[in-house]
């Protein structure tokens, strides 16, 4: 038993904003109080007490991921070493951190959960194994659907309920948590080398189906379903210069739905093209605000190393083209596909710093904290590890004009960001860490404080330099374990793993198992990812 | 820079109308491969099967293959890497020089005739074997492979896919990328993982004699590998887990049984494409797993006090 | 000076980064004894495999046999280091300044990614000379390196700029995806300049030579004229005489560029 005594409480989800208050924990749980001599007292008068982080979009697991990692030695070279010790496992930190790494690092920042983004079905067992060897922090999974051609071709037909059979089928199987759609029709029509560009347009290969429709349906099923988090989307012209229009365009097929706008950052482009390339943050904010049907992840960017992930395989094409650097891409049988190209954004690139500035700008013109969230599409944007980064950039308007004076001049007729003067407040910035997320991802246990929550609490000391705080809390708690205590980590607990399980009809398979032996090149036996190999997960059913 | 280009076999399966195998025999080798995923298959886009697909093989000697391909292009043996070079230029339509091209074993014309196939096709794919990735040039036979199928990119749609040895090569690989960031060839001495193939690869940590004991798991290296690897493996004290007795036995101090992976013991085995299949155990065996021999040895190694300078003070050094 | 004498051969590599001119010269004779150094996985002190004389110098002398300790002079941007005898792998590896001499042969990656300073090496040198590391973008970005010797495989790769220079003999893929700089070898064996961008490849004698390499003519550059002077002073000797004969050019790598250059010397016929 443990209780947190004297700190300032930032717990927006129970409505409390810097009220001083113990907090107290018991069997891994927030509790109302605890009593007696087995009760432990961390004392934080003078600091502050959030819930532990969640982070609702990054990539972290699985083939893609992966194969990034094997791809950029050079990367590993330069990273942070950990170095094994009796309590640490050896990894590299770094652009694409190792799976221990990556638990140490989130942990180390008072992370306790995180959301990885794009797993397809065919490597799901792949994903989980890494999760496995992810620690501490909790895991929950998107599943990519607006790819997979057993859905589409039930979309091409109409067979909408049959669509909804399978797609929870397919949730199960790679025991997953959400949908996640990534450019719909896009990818499909990348196995033949094309793109997905205009919503009411057919994909290739399809006469009826458009990506319009692919959006529309899924989240449909995904609302149908009552799944915890609503359909995960990553739209169609992802970083290209003009895709504001399908942005809005999107939003506008969601209306009526719940839906969560992926990596906005990415999609609030105007411009024709490369040289006129500007931002489109405010009109994407403005519709946004209005409609209180979605939530989105910022997808910031930071000056430095990324490698940019994605299953957009025609715009990893296209980057490679652009950056002449290494380019990856593999392809994954009726279901989607993956690119990967190293990149460095550039402060004094015009493009750069305009992406710099939309992310920024997002985050400050959306005006609920509860429906915009911070991300990085780790590590497409930048490193989630530097997250403080955005957050001092968020809570200091005059730091942030510091930056904006580095940037270019050019650039800075194209943003908006100079005249926004807002500045976050620590209880925004917790409710955009970690409550916000939580409540998107439709985790109850997760992103409060509240009796019943799980005890994952991150205590900072509290300082001026705001990037500094929360580079380095002062104690982190998962599970009420206090696991990261003056910036190291004290104990390595496993984190769950949190899946769903919709209802389907069971004789789905018989329709589904055909399919597979035509198209699929591994047994269907062996497709779906077996329970046992889930150890300790926690599994929501639907009815 | 070039990369990697690559996809699931399905979608070769489903997809491909040109396939190239270059040094390697899948006939002989990969039974199974052209009934199951290429040539035969009868895909979703390729529904006439063999009929509907194009193989080139290129390789420097016939082999049983040759039978099943439409074109075969004996090159000679080390010219691996100046032919894919040359139709790396051929393809951007920059001079070559004829004379040093036909030293190649190979004509112009017949490699202007496999660019033209290669940018033509509808979805191609390249398969390369050992007889590639073994030979004078090595891992930049494999680079200059994979660069030749991304840029054709820009023309069609391409992938290349490595055909490697047998047994969970790919498995080892994707672990080690998942807990060191690198594929093989790394080195723990220091703590923390480091790269570097030719200084850490396991060949040349062997013939250079720079290791002073051995652990083999999964591998026979006492069959295959050069003499003078095999002779520091027997003049170190070398460990062998396998189920069965192996050259690498014979030299080794100490062999352990193990039960088969597959047959006695779960896990999962990465295919070539790097999908996960599970491993489900069918017989139970007498012997423990290679998973919990390694363990209940790195419960023992974990007492042992860590290599600091003060656990320095009292071990002497070798 | 500072003199290290190698007791005996290390059974197993030693990583040695800390033996640097950097390092050494503001330390005291037991602080350079104590300097830690990695035998295996065997952290060590510099006094278990060496006897130190002298101390703060920023010239520093190894003595023995070091063909097995490797990362010598990492990094190092000032002072000499002299090496009787060999010197292991990574020698002088992201060296920014100062000279370093080894009286016999070196290892691999010597000079890797360094961008500034001189190696001279007696003997042979092994693979990968100026080299990036794998995966990086840029090998050696400037500075020297002269080769008495013969050389191993993808000597220069990705350099960028700065000079190597080898009078032996060098494996294949001498000079790979090259992007600046000039490499000097007595010979080469195959692939040399293999997707180079630009850059000079010079050849005291005839190599053969990638189909993607276009023969553009016989030229006697006058920026080699300086070259040898310069390398003339250091017992290098590159021809130049165009009454002695002339240098064949060839452009490339046409599969990704021609702006490289391999210039091939052919002495004219007696
Ligand atoms: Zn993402």
């Amino acid at each position: 038993m443990l209780r947190i005594s004297g700190g300032r409480v930032y717990d927006p989800a129970n409505g409390i904003q810097g009220e001083v208050k113990d907090i107290c924990i018991a069997d891994g749980r927030i509790v109302n109080d605890v009593q007696g001599a087995a009760v432990r007292t961390i004392p934080a008068s003078g600091m502050v007490v959030f819930p532990g982080g969640v982070d609702v979009h990054t990539h972290v697991a699985g083939a893609a991921l992966n194969f990034a990692r094997g791809m950029t030695p050079e990367n590993h070279r330069a990273a942070a070493k950990f170095i094994h010790s009796p309590l640490l496992r050896a990894g590299t930190g770094g652009i694409t951190p190792t799976t221990f790494a990556t638990g140490y690092l989130y942990a180390g920042m008072g992370y306790t959960t995180v959301n990885e983004a794009a797993v397809p079905i065919l490597s799901a067992r792949h994903t989980h194994e890494e999760l496995r060897d992810t620690p501490i922090v909790d895991k929950s999974s998107c599943v990519l659907m607006a790819n997979n051609e057993i859905l589409l071709d039930l979309f091409e037909e109409g067979e909408t309920e049959r669509a909804r059979d399978v797609l929870a089928w397919l949730i199960w199987a790679a025991k997953g948590y959400g949908v996640k759609a990534v450019n719909p029709g896009g990818v499909a029509a990348w196995k033949w080398g094309k793109d997905a560009k205009v919503l009411s347009d057919p994909v290739h290969g399809y006469g009826k189906v458009t990506p319009a429709i692919i959006i529309a349906q899924l989240a449909a099923i995904v609302d149908h379903l009552r799944l915890p988090h609503p359909l995960h989307i990553h739209c169609n012209n992802l970083g290209v210069p003009g895709n504001v229009s399908t942005t809005l365009e999107t939003m506008r097929v969601l209306e009526g739905h719940r839906a969560h706008m992926a990596h906005l950052q990415f999609h609030a482009y105007g411009g024709d093209d490369w040289t006129t390339l500007r931002s489109e943050a405010a009109a994407v904010a403005e519709y946004f605000n209005a409609h209180p049907n979605l939530t989105a992840d910022a997808g910031a960017i930071l000056f430095g190393n990324s490698v940019t992930i994605t299953a957009d395989g025609p715009w990893q094409h296209l980057l490679y083209q652009l950056t002449g650097r290494k380019w990856g891409n593999l392809d994954v049988e009726n279901e989607t596909g993956c690119g990967i190209v190293p990149y460095v954004y550039k402060g004094s690139n015009v493009v750069n710093a305009v992406q710099w500035a939309v992310g920024l700008e997002l985050l400050l013109l959306i005006d609920d904290p509860w429906r915009i969230f911070l991300t990085t599409d780790h590590p497409n944007g930048a490193c989630f590890w530097r997250y403080p980064e955005v957050i001092h950039l968020l809570m200091d308007a005059s730091f942030r004009r510091e930056c904006l004076r580095k940037l270019p001049s050019r650039a800075l007729k194209r943003i908006v960001l100079p005249d926004v003067d807002r500045e976050y407040t620590l209880s925004e910035i917790a409710t955009i860490t970690s409550a916000g997320p939580a409540r998107a991802l439709g985790m109850p246990r997760k992103g409060h404080l509240g009796p019943g929550a799980d005890a994952d609490v991150t205590i900072y000391n509290e300082s001026p330099d705001r990037g500094l705080m929360f580079r380095h809390p002062r104690y982190v708690l998962k599970g009420g374990e206090v696991v990261v205590e003056e910036g190291d980590i004290r104990k390595v607990v496993d984190g769950r793993e949190l899946i769903v399980r919709p209802a389907y009809d069971e004789n789905i398979e018989e329709y589904l198992r055909p399919l597979f032996e035509q198209y699929y090149t591994v047994a269907f036996e062996n497709y779906p990812v077996e329970q046992e190999r889930l150890e300790g997960a926690d599994i929501r059913e639907l009815g | 820079m070039g990369g990697k280009v690559t996809c699931t076999l399905g979608e070769v399966k489903n997809r491909a109308d040109l396939i190239i195998y270059w040094g390697g025999n899948p006939a002989d080798c990969h039974p199974l491969h052209f009934s199951r995923y290429t040539l035969n298959a009868k895909g979703k886009h390729v529904p006439q099967g063999r009929k509907g697909r194009t193989m080139v093989l290129v390789d420097v000697r016939e082999t049983p293959s040759v039978r099943f391909s439409d074109i075969f292009l004996q090159v000679r043996p080390g010219k691996d890497f100046e032919v894919v070079t040359t139709l790396r230029a051929l393809l951007k339509n920059r001079p070559v020089d004829e004379a040093r091209v036909a030293e190649t074993g190979l004509t112009l014309e017949q490699l202007q005739n496999l660019v033209d196939r290669m940018k033509n096709a509808r979805f191609g794919v390249l398969f390369f074997g050992m007889g590639l990735t073994m030979t004078r040039g090595k891992h930049m036979n494999s680079a200059a492979v994979l660069t030749l199928v991304a840029e054709l990119n820009a023309f069609t749609k391409f992938v290349s896919m490595p055909m490697r040895g047998h047994g969970n090569v790919t498995g080892a690989d994707v672990v080690m990328r998942w807990t060191t960031g690198f594929p093989f060839g790394v080195n723990l001495s220091r703590g923390y993982p480091r790269f570097n193939p030719g200084e850490f690869s396991t060949i040349d940590v062997l013939v250079r004699g720079d290791n002073d004991a051995a652990l083999i798991l999964g591998a026979d290296p006492g069959a295959t590998m050069p003499q003078p690897a095999i002779d520091h493996l027997a003049r170190i004290p070398t460990i062998v887990l396998d189920p069965k007795l192996t050259h690498t036995s014979r030299l080794a101090r100490v062999h352990i049984t193990t039960a088969t992976t597959g047959i006695s013991a779960p896990g999962t085995a990465y295919r070539m494409d790097e999908i996960p299949l599970p491993l489900k155990p069918i017989l139970k065996s007498p012997y423990p797993t290679d998973e919990e021999v390694i363990r209940r040895i790195y419960e023992k190694v974990k007492v042992k006090p860590a290599w600091s300078p003060a656990a320095y003070a009292k071990v002497p050094c070798a | 000076m500072i003199t290290l004498s190698l007791k005996e051969e290390p059974p197993v590599p030693l990583e040695a980064e800390a033996l640097s001119p950097d390092v050494v010269a503001t330390l005291r004779y037991d602080e350079i004894c104590a300097l830690p150094m990695f035998l295996g996985k065997r952290q060590c002190r510099v006094d278990d495999h060496f006897v130190v004389e002298g101390e703060a110098s920023d010239e520093l002398e190894i003595r023995g046999d070091a063909g097995r300790v490797k990362w010598i002079g990492r990094g190092m941007t000032r002072g000499r280091l002299r090496i009787v005898g060999n010197a292991g792998m990574h020698l002088g590896a992201y060296m920014k300044g100062g000279t370093i001499e080894v009286t016999g042969s070196a290892g691999d990656w010597a000079g890797a990614e360094m961008s500034g300073g001189l190696i001279r090496i007696g003997g042979n040198a092994g693979g990968q000379i100026g080299a990036a590391y794998r995966g990086s973008r840029t090998g050696m970005t400037d500075g020297t390196i002269l080769i008495e010797g013969s050389a191993g495989l993808e000597v220069g790769m990705r350099m960028k700029r700065g000079t190597i220079a080898i009078k032996g003999s060098v494996k294949d893929f001498a000079g790979l995806e090259m992007k600046g700089g000039t490499l000097i070898v007595g010979g080469a064996e195959l692939r040399t300049g293999a997707w180079m961008t630009r850059g000079t490849i010079v050849s005291l004698t005839r190599i053969p030579l990638l189909p993607t390499f276009a023969y553009s003519g016989t030229c006697n550059p006058t920026f080699l004229r300086l070259y040898a002077r310069q390398l003339g002073t250091c017992g290098f000797s590159v021809p130049c005489d165009a009454s002695a004969g002339a240098y064949l050019l060839y452009t490339g790598d046409t599969a990704v560029s021609d702006k490289g250059e391999i210039l091939a010397w052919q002495p004219h016929a007696s």
